[in-house]
């Protein structure tokens, strides 16, 4: 493995945080994220720098980037294109729609009916779309990088747990500290939104960490680590519902990434804790008695489960 | 209320469950409205959970212990006594549910409910009821053990799965209680069977007792033979000895009745190989000991008073086991006192003159005792007498010319009663011995079953030359009542056990009951003479045994060595159940280095990893951080990291251990 890719991540996670301030541990994640193959799933109060840091996130590494605002009344057609009729030839022409791009802003994705969120879902776990009986393969890196507000439920359609598992974390970015805000007052002047960032990683280098992140040793210790986190997420009746085994597996996968983007070439049971919450609270529901929400869940995983 | 404080459902489940399979066997003890008040106790409970209803007030809970109260006392008469307080507890159990809010108040619940299940024991230690108890424990301990769990599923039996694998890991520290403890009496005094009367033969004899005993298909006793068991016929199992007749009743001598010279028996010369036999009597309430005669025992505390038979001075409260050797055909009393005789020969003064006249001219006939014995035998067997389990009742003044002379339908001890009083009517001593004849024995372990039933009354006459000789009228009127057994001799009759319409024993024509029966029953003399019957007298010996030489200090450090030394190997076995589990390289290595930093004063914290632990070590002794860092990465690298295959694996431990030991000495 070579020290250069630990030099590339940290240079895309210090040029995004030019731009959402005081936010790096979320960064590093939503970064993980990406270099994971996965997707992410943002869930944040409105004016949070969702946006900000998904488009960000598509500047440094350099990729095509669409943003569909999700409303109830968006069809899946809206998404995906259709075919037109062109007088001209007389014949059908497709219109590939937004998601034919390589990072795809879902922006609001609770606020659109199941039919459309399925559609995108779809698209997120195949990497491709059919239409009228015709696959078409999307571009590659395809990430979604999806947001949700958690408050104004109403006439909105919250994504099952079905659904949910399909996102490899979920991040919330939360209010800036004191001093990052006034950095940000500061510099608002300067229009940092409008600021395009230095691509940091080209596509070559994203398929060469990619390939590394598979190459990452994982000791016996550490998946029975991983397996009692399981385990003790499967009983007791706190949980509802267990961690899957596609949780499992992205757990593991996003710890080989935790690792990676600390410079080292095997991971660390650190390295499982470090991306538990963003991994696994979204796919954990409280069972009966167990009064906290996901996040409670995982701490009561962290606690509870012995690291050796 | 908190969350925390809530009680999970399944543990009210279990509660629930629990209680009422408490109050089941108490039930044929108790008025019927205690189990309404578990039924109500139940409702409303339940009901408070689903917050349909409140559970009651102070005042209200008041009101209901008082109307327990006077429930209780209506019931029973009174307070006091072994049943009306334990109703009161069993009624107060089910209140209690009422007021159970929390956790703090469940476990009242349920350490009360231990307590209410050894409550079954003051009235019975049948084996069933042991087996019971057992699964009632492990019921109440599924309940405290759901009450720590969060809530679940209803129907989560993990909860039982864990309290099972508790009790058994707790069987051998209750071996070694039973075993070793030591049997401390009661500290007070309980009045156990205030509402139970004695049971079996008791030591005043009116025509008609030993038939209405006959009813009862309870077990008096069980015997169990070292050798060959003697014929049934010969089995006259005695018990007591009548010799003093008082309006138309038959008893013992009184202690002070007997002169003191006589009151001890003087031991037999015996010859021959005596006939070994241990017998576990069931509880009766009274003081005699039954025997073959003539019976000698080895047994602590048992008396043999003069008319030869065994006495227990302290009332047989519980199982009583004791071994006996007889020598049957050793005679008794060769030489009779004149005081004897005198005893022996008296009738009240103007009795049952027909009967009396008939001995006499009984006795004008025939030239000896002996040939007089056999005439009047001759009598009862020529002469139309019946011998049945439902005689008529007899008026109270001269009863025996109303049986001799009107009825002649009588029980063993109307034949009894009339041999003694004409035998004594014409000079000849003779009294009435009261016992058991017989016995069913048991293919499955070769005991010898007495049953109530079996119940019998004979007599002794003393003849010159030969002493007290054992003379059996009924045999004369029902042979087969001494070959086959009662049920046979009154078989016409269909009288047998017919107050007792489901004992198997009624059943015993039915190949698999019968085989059933004797098989539980010899599950319980095992059960007697190997757990209820190890009492302080057999614990005493056992300890003598080990210990040589019995002193507080010696018992109290073999029972506290024995606890510790079981609970030892099962924590021992437990631990290493859990350490078993294969550990893969290194691991251990890493374990040592954690617990080293947690034994230097590093709080373990839940859920720390390694290089935390590390960290937070740094912090604490800035001035190792080099070393400790170090160390750590090795560790994390070699647990971790793919291990280079040239590496020797066992070198690479030795040195790890080395360095682990050596941070801890300089931390």
């Amino acid at each position: 493995m070579s020290p250069g890719k630990k030099a590339l991540i940290d240079a895309a996670v210090d040029e995004v945080a030019t731009v959402l301030l005081g936010k790096e541990s979320q960064l590093r994640l939503a970064i993980c994220c990406l270099l994971a193959s996965g997707h992410l799933l943002i869930e944040d109060l409105p004016g949070m720098g969702k946006t900000t840091l998904s488009h960000a996130l598509a500047q440094v590494l350099g990729l095509s980037y669409k943003r569909v605002q999700f409303t109830s009344d968006l069809l899946p057609a809206d998404i995906l294109g259709l075919s037109i009729y062109h007088r001209n030839d007389h014949s059908f022409h497709f219109h590939p729609g937004p998601i034919f791009t390589q990072v795809l802003l879902a922006d609001e994705i609770n606020r659109s009916t199941p039919r459309t969120q399925s559609a995108l879902l779809e698209a997120m776990a195949e990497g491709q779309v059919t239409l009228e009986g015709e696959t078409r393969a999307l571009p590659t890196p395809f990430f979604v990088i999806a947001t949700q507000n958690p408050l104004e439920q109403s006439g909105t359609y919250p994504l099952p747990e079905s659904q949910l598992d399909r996102f490899l974390m979920r991040i919330e970015l939360g209010y800036p500290d004191a001093g990052a805000e006034r950095a940000m007052l500061r510099g608002s002047g300067e229009g940092t939104q409008k600021r395009t960032l230095k691509r940091c990683i080209d596509e070559a280098a994203l398929a060469a960490i990619r390939a590394a992140v598979d190459e990452v040793h994982v000791s016996d210790s550490l998946l029975d680590y991983i397996q009692r986190i399981a385990a003790r997420s499967r009983q007791g009746g706190e949980f509802a519902v267990g961690l899957s085994p596609r949780g499992v597996l992205a757990l593991l996968r996003s710890a080989k990434t935790w690792a990676l983007m600390d410079d080292r070439d095997h991971a660390l049971p650190d390295d499982v804790q470090a991306v538990l919450p963003a991994v696994t609270a979204h796919r954990l529901q409280p069972g009966g008695g167990f009064s906290g929400d996901g996040l409670a869940l995982v701490a009561l995983l962290r606690r509870d489960v012995d690291v050796v | 209320m908190k969350q925390a404080q809530q009680l999970p459902r399944p543990a009210l489940l279990w509660i629930i469950v629990a209680q009422a399979l408490l109050l089941l066997p108490h039930l044929p003890r108790l008025p019927l409205w205690v189990a309404g008040v578990y039924l109500l106790a139940f409702a409303w409970r339940v009901q408070a959970f689903r917050g349909r209803m409140e559970l009651p007030g102070r005042w209200l809970k008041v009101v209901l212990a008082l109307a327990a109260i006077a429930g209780i006392v209506l019931s029973f008469g009174s307070l006091f006594g072994v049943e009306p307080m334990v109703a009161f507890l069993l009624t107060a159990f089910a209140l209690k549910l009422t007021e159970m809010r929390s956790r703090k108040d469940a476990y009242v619940v349920i350490f009360l409910g231990y307590f209410v299940c050894l409550t079954e024991f003051l009235f019975s230690q049948d084996l069933l009821i042991v087996v019971y108890s057992l699964l009632l424990v492990w019921v109440l301990t599924t309940a405290l053990v759901a009450v720590h769990r969060p809530a679940g599923r209803l129907r989560d039996l993990r909860p039982l799965r864990k309290a099972g694998v508790m009790l058994l890991q707790a069987v051998p520290l209750m071996l070694v209680l039973f075993f070793l403890f030591p049997r401390i009496g009661p500290l007070w005094s309980v009045p156990i069977k205030s509402h139970t009367a004695q049971t079996g033969m008791s030591d005043r004899l009116r025509p008609g007792d030993v038939s209405r005993l006959s009813q009862s298909t309870e077990v008096a006793f069980r015997a169990q033979f070292d050798g060959e068991i003697p014929a049934v016929s010969q089995l006259y199992w005695r018990g007591m000895v009548l010799s003093s007749l008082e309006d138309s009743t038959w008893r013992s001598l009184r202690y002070f009745e007997i002169p003191a010279q006589e009151r001890r028996a003087p031991r037999l010369d015996t010859e021959g190989d005596p006939l070994r036999y241990s017998i576990i009597m069931a509880p009766t309430q009274q003081n005699w000991l039954f025997a073959l005669r003539y019976a000698q025992t080895a047994r602590p505390g048992v008396m043999e008073l003069n008319d030869y038979r065994l006495y227990s001075p302290a009332i047989i409260e519980n199982e009583y086991r004791y071994e006996v050797q007889s020598w049957p055909d050793t005679p008794i009393e060769k030489e009779l006192s004149p005081w004897r005789r005198g005893v022996e020969t008296s009738l009240p003064a103007v009795d049952n003159p027909r009967t009396r006249a008939l001995a006499g001219r009984l006795y004008e006939t025939t030239d000896t005792p002996r040939e007089f014995v056999a005439a009047v035998l001759d009598y009862f067997s020529n002469e139309s007498f019946f011998y049945t389990l439902q005689p008529p009742l007899l008026g109270d003044t001269d009863m025996m010319d109303q049986f001799v002379f009107d009825s002649r339908r009588g029980f063993c001890e109307h034949y009894a009663y009339a041999f003694a009083v004409m035998m004594r009517s014409a000079g000849i001593p003779a009294r009435i011995v009261g016992g058991y004849l017989g016995g069913e024995i048991n293919p499955v372990n070769r005991t010898v079953i007495v049953h109530q039933f079996d119940a019998h009354a004979w007599n002794e006459v003393w003849l010159e030359g030969e002493g007290w000789v054992r003379v059996d009228p009924t045999a004369a009127v029902s042979p087969d009542r001494i070959l086959y057994g009662l049920e046979r001799a009154v078989a016409a009759e269909g009288s047998f056990l017919s107050d007792s319409p489901l004992s198997p024993l009624r059943y015993r024509g039915i190949g698999w009951i019968n085989s059933m029966r004797l098989r539980y029953d010899a599950l319980t003399y095992r059960w007697q003479s190997w757990v209820t019957g190890f009492d302080g007298q057999a614990q005493f010996d056992l300890l003598r045994g080990v210990l040589g030489e019995i002193s507080v200090s010696r018992s109290l450090g073999l029972l506290l060595g024995a606890g510790v030394l079981t609970m030892g190997i099962v924590s021992l076995f437990l631990f290493r159940g859990a350490r078993a589990r294969r550990r893969p390289v290194f691991e251990e290595e890493l374990l040592r280095f954690q617990r080293a930093l947690w034994r230097r004063g590093l709080a373990p914290i839940a859920g720390e990893t390694p290089g935390q632990l590390t960290e937070r070590a740094v912090l604490r002794w800035p001035q190792q951080a080099e070393t400790l860092r170090a160390l750590y990465r090795a560790l994390e690298r070699s647990v971790y990291a793919p291990l280079p295959t040239s590496q020797d694996g066992n070198r690479l431990r030795r040195e790890l251990r080395k360095r682990i030991r050596g941070i801890q000495f300089s931390l």
